[in-house]
């Protein structure tokens, strides 16, 4: 030990020690600099209003998967042919916290990775344009949209002028129950009955699953405070602990019904034409359903934002609507679709799943955000996230 | 000056691997280990650096579970592909004869197809009903009213599936480079088959062996895919907790501490690993138990 610097180990461990020291130095040099905040958007400057103009060239829409009808002579097809413009239709959004974070570091470049339109929930919509990663519409350039959407989805608290958004379709949360195997389950309570243990699952989204719960027992969404929302999360913790709830899905729950993996699930409206199982359908919670809207969005940075609002317009019109609704099966936003497929197909006109009249959601609450400051709104997330990964 | 470039040349020949480890290594670990020091959220203007070592302590306390969770599936999972990926290696590279080529063919087919695929199509084979199960029922494998989706026995064989060949072909590269004729003269010098194999085969392939277990082990404890798809509500992994978040929570500072943390214990066991493994167990000294 009395001659160090001839010792290899002790010259191994000086330049890791110099190593360390370098490291140190350079997170120190990087503390340093002033412009070095990651993230926080530019929602201080004026929104910019999406152009209008000639309809050419080419247009990238990014939407949810089984979000439109197929075949050579669909919707996108249609458009092209009557415009001339390329379509790149994109299924990538499988989730909305999970497309943002993916896209959240171009957009906050003000880039929209050469999407023009994206089709998002309410609530993610809202975030986007706060955080300034929008462009506003001029309602001017949507006439085909503001002839006819639903009044009802005219002005939603979320964007009440409808500044930055328009209503691809909207839906609405229950319970998906296989009849043979679960005939008696009508509540959302129902779901935490024992004798269907590990034979249920729930959604991954937080704004779709707490609520309901919460309505199942009593509490109105509309007036829960943080401690309703951390009380139900509790609850469901207990049920993911015990093996009640099988997983937390997205739209892969689908899978798990077709093969009776599981017998009932927390559910979106449309979902029954994708199921392949004929005992599966979507019934209305006895207190209520989560209702909600999948948006169009035009991002910043967004090419040929003509032929994005001429995409609007042209799913506005009732008949091309049509289309999409006999396909996707989800609640229309435009009216007059329901006379258009009267002539069809007289059931699907009376299908309470596409056109509910105002008796069957009587009970339906809006898809609400947690209630309070940024920081409660955290701690109710971390909360059901936690929950969902099975962290202490 | 002749002098001057042999001093040289050493360095010129490592410039492509250092220049890719920079950049591919140590700068994202300089971002991420500053990210992980950053404090403050994404809705309210942003991360800022300011020496936030809490994430670290916030990171690691309540996902210890899943931290272990990780290490036991991957070391599960290692331990699985190493018992079936050895005799199948072995059987390819001493006893194929003309199939080799066929079979070696047949060991990375399916890896055709991407990885989310294949461990999709797990679900089906493996769904509650499926005949797979029912079969594992009538062995008794599985309980009457068991099933095996969504249990973490699903999610260490899609770990083990899914890395298999990463074991497979390290140990058949190296067991096709033997000379056979070691096994002969073992024989001839009177050991029996199975000493011959302790003796002269294992140790000639435990390069393939010991590569074999890091090109499993690593990315099988980092993996989420599987255990968001195949496991249930008790099977989270810390790659769910990362990305739970980095995506959902947007905490990215966090996020980072616990990567950093995940890729310091890889490392150490790997060290450990390789200190024991690299160098003692598999050479086949003397004093091994005949």
């Amino acid at each position: 030990m009395s001659n160090t610097s001839d010792n290899p180990r002790a010259v191994r461990l000086r330049s890791a020690l110099a190593m360390l020291v370098a490291l140190v130095a350079a997170l120190a040099i990087g503390a340093c600099g002033d412009d070095d905040t990651v993230g926080g958007g530019n929602g201080g400057g004026e929104a910019e209003v999406a152009k209008a103009g000639p309809v050419r060239g080419e247009l990238t829409i990014s939407n949810w998967p089984a979000y439109m009808d197929t075949g050579k002579e669909n919707t996108v097809a249609e458009f092209e042919d009557a415009t001339g413009v390329e379509v790149d239709y994109v299924e990538d959004v499988n989730d909305n916290a999970e497309f943002f974070g993916k896209l959240r570091p171009q957009l906050e470049r003000g880039q929209s990775g050469g999407r023009s339109i994206f089709v998002v929930t309410d609530w993610m919509a809202k975030q986007m344009y706060d955080l300034g990663y929008l462009q506003e519409l001029d309602h001017d350039d949507l006439t085909t949209v503001f002839d006819n959407i639903l009044p009802s989805l005219e002005s939603p608290s979320f964007d009440p002028e409808r500044k930055f958004s328009v209503p691809w379709q909207s839906g609405m949360t229950g319970i998906m129950v296989n009849e043979e195997l679960a005939p008696d389950i009508r509540s959302v309570n129902d779901l935490f009955d024992p004798k269907y243990k590990g034979k249920v699952t729930m959604l991954s989204e937080m704004r779709d699953t707490v609520p309901l719960v919460m309505k199942a027992d009593g509490v109105d969404p509309a007036d829960a405070d943080k401690q309703d929302w951390l009380d139900a999360i509790e609850k469901l913790r207990e049920a993911a602990e015990s093996g009640q709830i099988r997983r937390f899905t997205g739209n892969d729950y689908n899978q798990d019904m077709t093969n009776e993996n599981v017998v009932a699930a927390i559910g979106w409206s449309g979902d029954t034409s994708i199921i392949e199982n004929p005992d599966v359908s979507w019934r209305m919670p006895a207190e209520g359903c989560i209702l909600w809207s999948d948006n169009m969005v035009i991002p910043n940075g967004a090419p040929n934002t003509a032929a994005a609002l001429a995409w609007m317009n042209f799913v506005y019109r009732p008949r091309v609507q049509a289309d999409i609704a006999e396909y996707v099966q989800y609640v229309t936003p435009v009216g007059g679709v329901d006379d258009v497929l009267r002539q069809r197909d007289p059931e699907l006109a009376d299908n309470q799943l596409i056109f509910p009249d105002e008796q069957f959601t009587a009970d339906c609450s809006t898809q609400p955000d947690p209630p309070g400051s940024e920081e409660d709104q955290q701690e109710v997330t971390e909360a059901f996230q936690d929950m969902i990964t099975g962290q202490g | 000056m002749r002098r001057l470039r042999r001093r040289l040349v050493p360095y010129g020949l490592l410039g492509p691997g250092a220049i890719w480890l920079l950049l591919f290594f140590a700068v994202p670990m300089y971002f991420m280990g500053e990210m992980a020091l950053r404090s403050g959220s994404l809705d309210t203007g942003g991360f800022t650096f300011s020496w936030e070592w809490a994430n670290f302590s916030d990171a690691l306390s309540g996902s210890d579970e899943q931290i272990v969770r990780s290490f036991v599936y991957a070391g599960l999972a290692t331990v699985i592909a190493l018992a079936i990926a050895y005799p199948l290696a072995y059987a390819i590279a001493l006893r194929a004869g003309r199939w080799k080529l066929l079979l070696l063919f047949a060991v990375v087919a399916p890896f055709f197809t991407t990885y989310l695929i294949r461990t999709i199509a797990w679900k089906t084979i493996l769904a509650d009903a499926s005949p797979a199960v029912d079969v594992l029922q009538f062995l008794q494998l599985v309980p009457q009213d068991g099933r095996v989706l969504a249990t973490g026995g699903a999610v260490v064989a899609g770990l083990t599936y899914n890395f298999l060949p990463f074991m497979i072909l390290p140990i058949y590269a190296s067991l096709e480079r033997m000379d056979v004729r070691l096994i002969e003269a073992a024989k001839d010098l009177y050991a029996s088959s199975t000493k011959a194999f302790l003796k002269v085969t294992l140790p000639i392939s435990a390069p393939g062996i010991v590569a074999g277990i890091l090109l499993t082990f690593i990315p099988a404890v980092g993996d989420y895919v599987n255990a968001l798809l195949l496991g249930g509500t008790g099977q989270s992994m810390v790659g769910n907790v990362i990305q739970s978040l980095y995506l959902q929570q947007r905490d990215y500072p966090e996020a980072a501490a616990l990567s950093f943390v995940m890729m310091l214990a890889i490392l150490a066991v790997v060290v450990v690993y390789l200190r024991v493994a690299g160098t003692g167990a598999f050479i086949g000294d003397e004093e091994e138990p005949a």
